[in-house]
């Protein structure tokens, strides 16, 4: 008896997906729109390029946390934690015990990596606002302790003399090389995003996201594949959090504050929710568009926080909402 | 253990379900032959769903014993179930309302393929075969249950029926070897209920045991070798359809 | 460890616990109102302190009206917070996630707006009435630490008084049992929330007016405060506002014993650990959650 239906399925041929010109378009406006701000920025260096580097960070930890909200619709207030570890980690490793990069930004992310399971574990079974509450104190706690563990991160000081990244001796400290090396880093993110996306995985992920009842009587084990999600989203978190501190050479707590979580919600809530190109098109927005109004820089958190207001009211689904509208699908 | 037994697909053991004082379920006991379709009919709010949650693993029951193929799976999770290929669907539909209906049956693929984070990432020539299958198979699900010229639409804009369908088609996916299904032919006009009462014989009939809870008459009679009848959460008939039509206990409880 | 140290700790702990409870309360009306957790309440605790401290010091006024503005005056900006920001979200039955991150903007709104208006320096306010600490067994008993919780608890006997007694009251009560059914009994559900956010914003304003003097206010004290009350309000089995209260009398007790051990300057992150402790192992409180 181990006959299953797939026997009895009539040999159909398959209908393959209609991909239209339109569509096309439609897809690649926002990366050509993207790669016109950076290509601008590589082309003029100096501070523009300085913007878009941080922008480009800031999108790799974006797309951290989209993983956890856009694919899988959870909750976390606290991924300024995982950034914190990889940060803290990467400064403290090549300024305190001379590592090189490379092996202080893995040891960052495992640390990052092994926190997020340590906590995802007891924290991931709560819901709503428990759950909401629960991830902010993290993020809270470890802002805190970056404060309070004077020794080793020398609190509000901050550890300055922070290497750059050096590939084959060839130290990456100008402006066009660090942006160059920012834009490989966002790309390679992007890609595994838009893989994991359209993967069993990224179909895991969003089965739990749609409906956790549906998704456990499909065999899919929830509690695992949130974990799963967590870690991936402090990962990025981590690795952004140690380009961070290579890029600017210092790191401090305010870093890591409860403003970045509130700024990255922006970014993802601008560019869109749930897509690969959100992350990157929201923090290049987010981050470009209060430079070009000087006026406008003092009053940059305050227009973070109205920006989200506003979106969160008026544009849920963010600019990639409005160019998906030229499309008819709404999801992969 | 029986020789009977143990061919059963399912085996439900005296199982009880109690919502403080309310008794929902109360000891209900029966089996599933496997090639056989089975019906659980009953007045609303005898307890039906309360059983096949029981089954499913969605609730726990009070006390009783639930078998699949001979093995107690009483305090399992839904997803260690599923994974022996007990496959249910639900009374209030749940789909995916964000994926086309395509992505939804591939969702229900997730058992029958493998592969997590690495072959996401490096997708390997075994995982784009396997991708490439799902889809496929997937399509063809879609086409069985009627909703081919639906797959690229969005879940969440399908009719009511054509949900119903797509729930079928994902449960399907997983392949089961006990496919529970919760009111499928609720919502469906005459043409998608006559198309369903074909199906379901037709996926019993190549060796996938059926468990539907119904309210169409119609489809219980023309579908189902064996019919169980709750009402008030215990079991008042069992039988061949033909037999139960004419039980005075189950006219009683539907009149009365 | 002596006594009296000991017995100090505990009478500023009570009344700092006070203080969390009242911004507890103010989740717990919020919540039970409309079943949003309001993350930007700390917000109003900050501008409780900073408006008075304006008024008083920039603008001149009397102590006592000052006071009485500033209350009036956050109890207004609630009202705005709902109309503005909650409203428009909880009419379009938004994701809880997404009014929590609403909020949580809004609460870094009104910081900047209140830095820009004022700026970074800590302030603070002079003692409610200028007498010596009273001495009692050796323990120095702080004056404002005796106002704090005399005041806390005359605010307490009145809201149970409020709740209990009037129209008003009763029908922010059936709110909170059932939204559904208190609208089909003609219950305006709409202004509940508006009363509801202006009656939080005005405990949170005296909670911070009432502990100024006592420390200091900046435009940035407000999420400390928020975590504190909220975890007064799991404690005490979140939607209870008696509850919330006694969980901020333990808390801050509990806060003030574990600075005497591990030093001030790991004070918020004892309360986050017993937040986390509570949410990982009985998230319900030590009273049951309410429904």
């Amino acid at each position: 008896m181990n006959s299953s239906p797939s026997t009895i399925l009539p040999k159909a041929v398959s209908v393959p997906a209609r991909v239209s010109p339109r569509r096309h378009l439609a897809q690649a406006a926002p990366w050509l729109a993207a790669a016109a701000v950076v290509g601008y920025a590589l082309v003029v260096g100096g501070y523009p390029a300085t913007v878009v580097g941080f922008a480009l960070i800031y999108a790799i930890f974006v797309s951290g946390l989209n993983i956890f909200m856009g694919l899988t619709a959870q909750v976390s207030f606290g991924q300024s934690a995982f950034a914190a570890i990889g940060g803290y980690g990467s400064a403290i490793l090549t300024t305190q015990y001379d590592w090189t990069w490379a092996p202080a930004m893995l040891a960052g992310l495992a640390a990052a990596v092994a926190a997020a399971f340590v906590i995802g574990y007891p924290t991931l079974r709560l819901k709503g606002h428990y759950l909401s509450m629960a991830t902010l104190a993290i993020g809270l706690i470890a802002h805190e302790i970056a404060v309070q563990w004077e020794s080793v991160t020398l609190g509000y000081l901050g550890i300055s003399g922070v290497p750059p990244i050096d590939i084959a001796g060839f130290e990456l400290s100008s402006d066009r090389a660090t942006l160059t090396m920012l834009t490989v880093c966002v790309l390679a993110t992007a890609f595994a995003v838009a893989r994991i996306r359209r993967s069993r995985l990224g179909r895991a992920f969003a089965g739990l996201a749609g409906s956790e009842d549906a998704a456990r009587a499909l065999g899919i084990d929830v509690a695992r594949y949130k974990l799963l999600s967590f870690l991936l989203a402090a990962g990025f978190a981590s690795f952004s959090g140690s380009l961070f501190v290579h890029v600017v050479g210092y790191v401090s707590p305010e870093v890591f504050s409860l403003h970045m979580v509130i700024l990255s919600f922006t970014m993802l809530y601008v560019g869109g929710i749930g897509t690969v190109v959100g992350p990157v098109i929201g923090a290049l927005v987010v981050s470009v568009l209060p430079e070009t109004f000087r006026a406008l820089r003092d009053y940059q958190d305050l227009a973070y926080g109205a920006a989200l207001i506003l979106l969160l009211i008026f544009a849920p689904r963010g600019l990639a909402g409005l160019f998906a509208a030229l499309d008819t699908r709404r999801k992969p | 253990m029986s020789a009977q037994a143990q061919k059963a697909c399912l085996e439900v053991q005296d199982a009880t379900r109690r919502f403080g004082g309310l008794v929902a379920v109360n000891a209900v006991s029966f089996q599933v032959k496997p090639r056989s379709v089975t019906a659980v009919i009953g007045p609303n709010g005898a307890g039906k769903t309360t059983l096949f949650n029981l089954i499913s693993g969605a609730l726990s029951p009070s006390s009783g014993r639930v078998l699949f193929e001979g093995v107690d799976v009483t305090a399992e999770p839904p997803e260690a179930k599923a994974a022996r290929g007990l496959i249910r669907t639900f009374q209030l539909v749940k789909l995916f309302p964000e994926l086309s209906a395509v992505e939804n049956v591939k969702v229900g693929c997730h058992l029958r393929t493998r592969g997590g984070l690495l072959a996401a990432l490096l997708r390997p020539r075994w995982a784009r075969r396997m991708e490439a299958e799902t889809e496929e198979r997937a399509r063809v699900l879609l086409e069985l249950v009627g909703l081919a010229a639906t797959a690229d639409q969005p879940a969440a804009a399908l009719s009511y029926g054509q949900a119903r369908l797509l729930e079928v088609a994902r449960a399907l996916a997983a392949q089961p070897r006990l496919l529970m299904l919760d009111e499928p032919a609720a919502g469906l006009n005459a043409d998608e209920s006559a198309r369903l009462a074909t199906l379901i014989r037709r996926i019993a009939d190549d060796g996938t045991a059926v468990l539907l809870i119904e309210h169409d008459m119609h489809l219980v009679m023309n579908t189902a070798d064996e019919v169980v009848v709750v009402d008030f959460g215990k079991k008042i008939a069992q039988g061949a359809p033909d037999r139960i039509r004419q039980d005075p206990a189950v006219i009683a409880a539907y009149l009365g | 460890m002596d006594f009296t140290l000991i017995g100090q700790s505990l009478v500023s702990g009570l009344g700092i616990g006070c203080v969390y409870g009242l911004i507890g309360i103010g989740f717990c009306v919020i919540y039970n109102a409309s079943g949003i957790v309001n993350f930007a309440q700390g917000a109003f605790v900050m501008l409780g302190g900073m408006i008075t401290h304006a008024l008083f010091v920039r603008v001149e006024l009397p102590y006592g009206l000052a006071i009485l503005l500033a209350v009036l005056i956050v109890a207004l900006i609630g009202v705005v917070l709902e109309r503005v920001v909650v409203r428009p979200l909880w009419t379009r039955n938004a994701p809880m996630f997404v009014m929590i991150l609403a909020t949580l903007a809004a609460q870094i709104v009104i910081e900047r707006l209140t830095y820009l208006a004022a700026d970074d320096q800590p302030k603070t306010l002079p003692v409610f009435t200028d007498v010596p600490p009273i001495m009692l067994r050796g323990i120095a008993v702080n004056i404002q630490s005796l106002w704090i919780i005399t005041g806390s608890l005359a605010i307490v006997a009145l809201l149970a008084l409020f709740f209990k007694t009037t129209r008003t009251g009763k029908a922010m009560r059936a709110c909170a049992i059932n939204r559904e059914a208190a609208a089909l009994q003609g219950i305006p559900v709409h202004s509940m929330l508006a009363l509801a956010f202006a009656l939080s914003a005005g405990l949170g304003a005296v909670a911070g007016i009432m502990l100024t003097p006592t420390q200091y206010t900046a435009y940035d004290v407000g999420v400390p405060f928020a975590i504190s009350g909220f975890i007064a309000a799991i404690i005490g089995g979140f939607g209870r506002p008696f509850g919330a209260f006694l969980g901020g009398l333990m808390l801050g007790v509990v806060q003030a014993t574990a600075i005497l051990y591990f030093g001030a300057g790991l004070k918020t992150v004892i309360a986050l650990s017993i937040l986390l402790l509570f949410l990982f192992v009985r998230p319900s409180g030590l009273l049951g959650a309410a429904k």
